[in-house]
């Protein structure tokens, strides 16, 4: 392949060439990593996943409990965990409840006042009313409910703003209660009431863990399921996050915030009934800044108010973290307004911190996302003669198909009729019908982007659409998908089961349908960003229509895009266009890897389809030239230049020319294509053979070229050669 | 005939409904009170009325910019004590009147302006910034100044704290005169100064004003620092007259609540970009003479409290009756 070739000249066609047999045994290795690892990759991956929302506060959480760690003896032995864990309802169901009502678009100041009514509520039926204990429970969540109605009736029925209804309950349930609490609370002092469950409820634990806590972990997981699998969870965040959205869904918004208020109330209530039990008592100080407190603790979980957003466990660790600041910075003697001090300081430092990460997140994924690495792209060789200033542009005399109507045909096929198919831009399949292709007609509208085409052994069109996956496309107009995704590859920090970048395919003698998927990391519109990162992010497909499975047939490749089945049905060809590269699969052996059938190419080659006379047609979509050659082996300059330099002015190929490439049944370049460098066919991504005539299109054409080849085989068409009537 | 030409108006304009609700029923309060409760309608009791909700009036003067300008301050009665404490602190350790206060301006204005930069530039939302720095203040003056005591006390006989609580003219004492000024200082401020334009359009539309240009953080940090002085300045007045600075003030919140429900039933949505001095005075006088009445006639501070969270929660309603909202277009954050 390195020696240099004699000029071919024009006509050099005419001679049949000898199908030769493509040796794979004698081919060069092509190496695949295994595994792409790169730190700021991961780190791209990292800040794009879901969870990231919540690491800030989750970091803060492990920050306050090493401080804690390492500065005082003992604050995570088990007793004082006991003696936290008894007290943790308290604050835990409410700090829940609360978040109930900020999901769904609301506030509640009205907890602590609530709550300190609630916990009276209780102890006035116990030890006046002297109700037996289950009876106790039913009334304290009432009230609690009671005053939830009041603030759903005023903020969720009649839509009143939120903070000033419930402040305004707040100071009403306050005033009550310390009227109330102040009649009664000789009589519940004196009250010589014993009773087993009560105090059970109040003292004692049930495997391990005081009563209380399991209330409140009840409570966390039965929120938990509720915003994940529950209608009503779904209709309070749907209602949180956007009203006008939720009403058109048809969900009664209403209705839904006064609910959300209820069931804070009913929250508060519980928790004022496990207050009351284990206290025995109230004070006027009871809940007094629980609201503030609590609020905080929801603000450092949430990372600010966020309506619709249910994210339960993000809110107990923002609740943990002050919970345990307070106990440990109170358990070492530190006096109460320094432990409000420092307590006001760390919490407006985590939301600083938040609030800035949440809003820099965006720049920080774009600016680390694109990741160069340094590749030496093998020299061009074996085409010198048949560079464009060295023989006549033939391309020149393609007569021009439907121009104009058509959007980028990155492929054509033609059946056996010698009608001709091609995708366009807007996702659909056009039909230029034989025999002079002027009548333009649709096909399918299958929306995405359809690339490579290829014909199954029953007629049917199947098409790589580009942001979908791999469709089949009958030829009365109906499609349907075959698959949109693959298995997870095993170290991957982003799910990259989906098909992002479904390039071209090719059928294999058992039905097997072979295909690339171009690129995991860049969608259709930013392809061009794949060449700068310079990475193996593609991969070849498999899918079997009678297992309907989908399978990864070899990770890594470097923007696999055009797929051919070799004449001798037995290997498949995969142009490999960052590599300009052509790379052979053995199909009885897959698990050998590629190998590479011809190197060095002066473009990048797009897809390959078989030729009447046994060789291959190489369609190059671009050019290479030396300064982007140099610059991929600099990333450094390319991370800078896509970070500073507008779109526009941007080192890329050459892809105002492109070309076709025959190569032989070996592999050889033997002949090439050009169109003049003002021509009409420029960045040729795809060519098919027809009764001795050649198609072109061009992903970013809005015509199709027609070539006659003198001297080809003129009864010779693609399909007869998949069916085995052709060479 | 001002009055009766506004009270018109605001029955033409649905958005000045309750403003006139308000102002009926202060009327009607007073002439009810006026009736039957003894003392009320006598002639010793206005100054009382007016000298008792001084500060009431200042921090209102205070927030109600800060709300004009769709933010809310939570910290203000924090700062209020902070600056007596401060005042304080500075009259014991002998300094004089002048000084003092000089001292106590610097050290507020850099409370508020800490306030400010957390909402401009830190873009906490302000309910949260101000609850935090509230619990900041609170936590820090006690701490370095109080040693931990609720309570510091101002020697009434030291002039610079005497000068407080004296008559500035025969009957118009030092108290009615800064309420008088911090009316007109809000008033030309909303009304006559391009940072009063600049509070209406953040408090309209916040989003637009700092598109169009207009100089948002600067303003905000004007803002902050205008509350906390006021705070400052009806903290001096409370401080002096009682004689002590008190920080329980803070953390039973019912000043705060009063300020918060002055705004409100004046007629200034928390959602901002209206209202102005008119809805202050009227929202003052209403809580002022509702006090007032309440306290002649021996109702306890939980029922006063239990009627004002009454009197919100139905004027609450009445405004969302008059003027209802389509909370479909409510942006987040809106409450």
């Amino acid at each position: 392949m390195t020696q240099a070739m004699k000029p071919v000249p024009d006509g050099a066609m005419r001679r049949p060439v000898p199908a030769a047999a493509i040796d794979f045994a004698r081919l060069p290795r092509q190496r695949v990593p295994r595994l792409v690892l790169s730190p700021r990759r991961i780190l791209s991956d990292v800040l794009m996943r879901g969870w990231i929302e919540s690491a800030i506060p989750f970091l803060a959480f492990l920050v306050v409990v090493l401080t804690i760690l390492a500065t005082t003896d003992g604050f995570f032995a088990s007793s004082n965990l006991m003696t936290m864990a008894q007290y943790l309802p308290d604050g835990g169901i409410v700090v829940l409840a609360l978040l109930i009502v900020v999901a769904a678009g609301g506030i509640d100041l009205s907890v602590g006042s609530n709550f300190a009514m609630t916990a009276f509520a209780a102890l006035f039926a116990f030890h006046i009313l002297e109700l037996p204990v289950w009876a106790v429970l039913p009334v304290s969540v009432l009230i609690g409910a009671l005053v939830g109605v009041l603030n759903g009736t005023l903020a969720g029925l009649l839509g009143c703003g939120a903070l000033l209804t419930t402040l305004g309950t707040m100071i009403t349930v306050r005033g009550l209660y310390t009227l109330a609490s102040q009649s009664q609370l000789v009589a519940i002092s004196s009250s010589a009431r014993m009773d087993d469950t009560w105090d059970y409820i109040g003292f004692d634990r049930f495997a391990g863990l005081p009563v209380g806590f399991w209330a409140f972990a009840l409570v966390a997981v039965t929120v938990f399921f509720m915003y994940r699998q529950s209608r009503f969870g779904w209709h309070l965040l749907a209602v949180g996050g956007n009203r006008k959205a939720a009403r058109n869904g048809g969900i009664g918004v209403k209705r839904t915030v006064f609910m959300a208020y209820v069931l804070a109330g009913a929250l508060v209530g519980l928790s004022g009934f496990l207050y009351a039990a284990r206290q025995n008592s109230v004070g006027s100080d009871t809940g007094i800044g629980m609201e503030f407190f609590l609020l905080t603790a929801l603000v450092l979980g949430l990372g600010g108010f966020t309506p619709g957003r249910g994210a339960v466990v993000s809110v107990i660790i923002g609740f943990l973290t002050i919970y345990f600041l307070n106990n440990a910075m109170i358990n070492a003697g530190f006096r109460g307004d320094f432990v409000q001090f420092t307590q006001g300081m760390i919490i407006l430092l985590i939301l600083a911190i938040d609030v800035r990460f949440k809003k820099n997140l965006n720049r920080l994924v774009a600016s680390s996302y694109l990741d160069p690495v340094a590749r030496k792209p093998e020299p061009v060789q074996g085409t010198d003669a048949l560079m464009p200033d060295r023989i006549v542009p033939k391309l020149a005399e393609a007569k021009i198909l439907a121009a104009g109507k058509i959007d980028g045909p990155e492929d054509v096929i033609l059946d056996s009729a010698g009608n001709l198919y091609c995708g366009t831009r807007d996702g659909r399949i056009m039909k230029l019908a034989a025999p002079d292709h002027r009548e333009v007609t649709v096909l399918v509208k299958i929306g995405g982007r359809p690339l490579g085409l290829a014909f199954d052994a029953d007629g049917a069109l199947l098409t790589c659409v580009a942001g979908m996956g791999l469709v089949r496309v009958a030829m009365d107009g109906t499609h349907d998908l075959l698959t949109d995704q693959t298995t997870r590859s095993l170290f991957s920090v982003q799910d990259d089961t989906t098909i992002r970048m479904a390039d071209d395919l090719d059928v294999a003698p058992d039905g097997v349908i072979y295909f690339s998927d171009a690129t995991k990391r860049y969608d259709m519109e930013n392809w061009a960003m794949d060449l700068l990162e310079g990475r193996p992010n593609g991969r070849l497909l498999s899918y079997d229509p009678k297992t309907g499975r989908t399978r990864t047939v070899c990770d890594n490749l470097l923007f696999p895009n055009g797929v051919c089945l070799a004449h001798d049905r037995r290997h498949l060809l995969v142009a490999s266009t960052w590599d300009c590269s052509v790379l052979a699969f053995d199909l009885q052996n897959l698990k050998a890897g590629p190998r590479v059938l011809v190197s060095g190419l002066p473009g990048y080659p797009d897809n390959i389809n078989r030729a009447s006379d046994g060789g291959y047609w190489l369609a190059l979509a671009g050019m290479r030239n030396p300064v982007i050659d140099l610059a991929m082996t600099h990333p450094g300059l390319r991370r800078r230049m896509t970070r500073r330099v507008p779109p526009t002015n941007w080192l890329f190929g050459n892809l105002n020319i492109g070309g076709v490439l025959k190569l032989d049944g070996t592999g050889r370049v033997r002949d090439a294509y050009w169109d003049r460098p003002d021509g009409p066919l420029y960045m040729i991504t795809s060519m098919r053979e027809h009764q001795g005539a050649l198609y072109l299109g061009g992903v970013t054409n809005d015509k199709i070229g027609r070539l006659d080849l003198p001297g080809a085989d003129p009864a010779w068409t693609g399909p007869g050669s998949y069916a085995g009537q052709g060479t | 005939m001002a009055d009766s030409t506004t009270l018109f108006a605001g029955l033409r304009d649905r958005n000045r409904l309750l403003e006139t609700v308000v102002f009926a029923v202060t009327l009607a309060l007073v002439a009810i009170f006026s009736l039957t409760v003894d003392g009320f309608a006598a002639r010793g009791n206005l100054s009382v009325i007016l000298s008792n909700s001084a500060s009431l009036c200042i921090l209102s003067c205070g927030m109600a910019v800060v709300i004009i300008s769709r933010g809310l301050d939570l910290s203000i009665v924090a700062v209020m004590v902070a600056g007596a404490t401060t005042y304080a602190t500075c009259v014991q350790a002998g300094l004089g009147g002048g000084m003092a206060l000089v001292v106590t301006a610097l050290v507020i204005t850099v409370v508020g302006a800490i306030n400010a930069w957390l909402i401009a530039f830190a873009e906490l939302p302000a309910m949260l910034a101000t609850l935090a720095s509230a619990m900041v203040v609170t936590g820090l003056f006690r701490f370095a100044i109080l040693q931990g005591e609720f309570l510091i006390l101002l020697q009434k006989s030291n002039p610079a704290v005497q000068i407080l609580t004296s008559d500035i003219l025969p009957g118009v004492p030092v108290t009615t005169v800064a309420m008088m000024a911090a009316l007109a200082a809000t008033w030309v401020l909303l009304n006559r100064t391009i940072a009063g334009e600049v509070i209406y359009a953040m408090g309209d539309n916040f989003l637009a004003a700092r598109l169009s240009g207009l100089p948002v953080r600067p303003v905000t940090i004007l803002i902050y620092v205008w509350a906390a002085l006021m705070a400052m300045v009806a903290g001096l007045l409370v401080s002096s007259a009682s004689g002590a600075v008190d920080f329980r003030t803070v953390t039973n919140g019912t000043l705060l609540f009063d300020v918060i429900l002055v705004v409100v039933l004046g007629g200034i949505p928390l959602r901002g970009g209206r209202g102005g001095l008119r809805n202050i005075i009227l929202g003052v006088a209403l809580i002022a003479v509702l006090r007032n009445g309440m306290t002649l006639m021996n109702v306890t501070t939980q029922m006063q409290d239990v009627i004002k969270g009454v009197v919100l929660l139905i004027a609450v309603a009445v405004e969302n009756f008059l003027n209802p909202r389509d909370i479909e277009t409510d942006t987040v954050g809106d409450l």
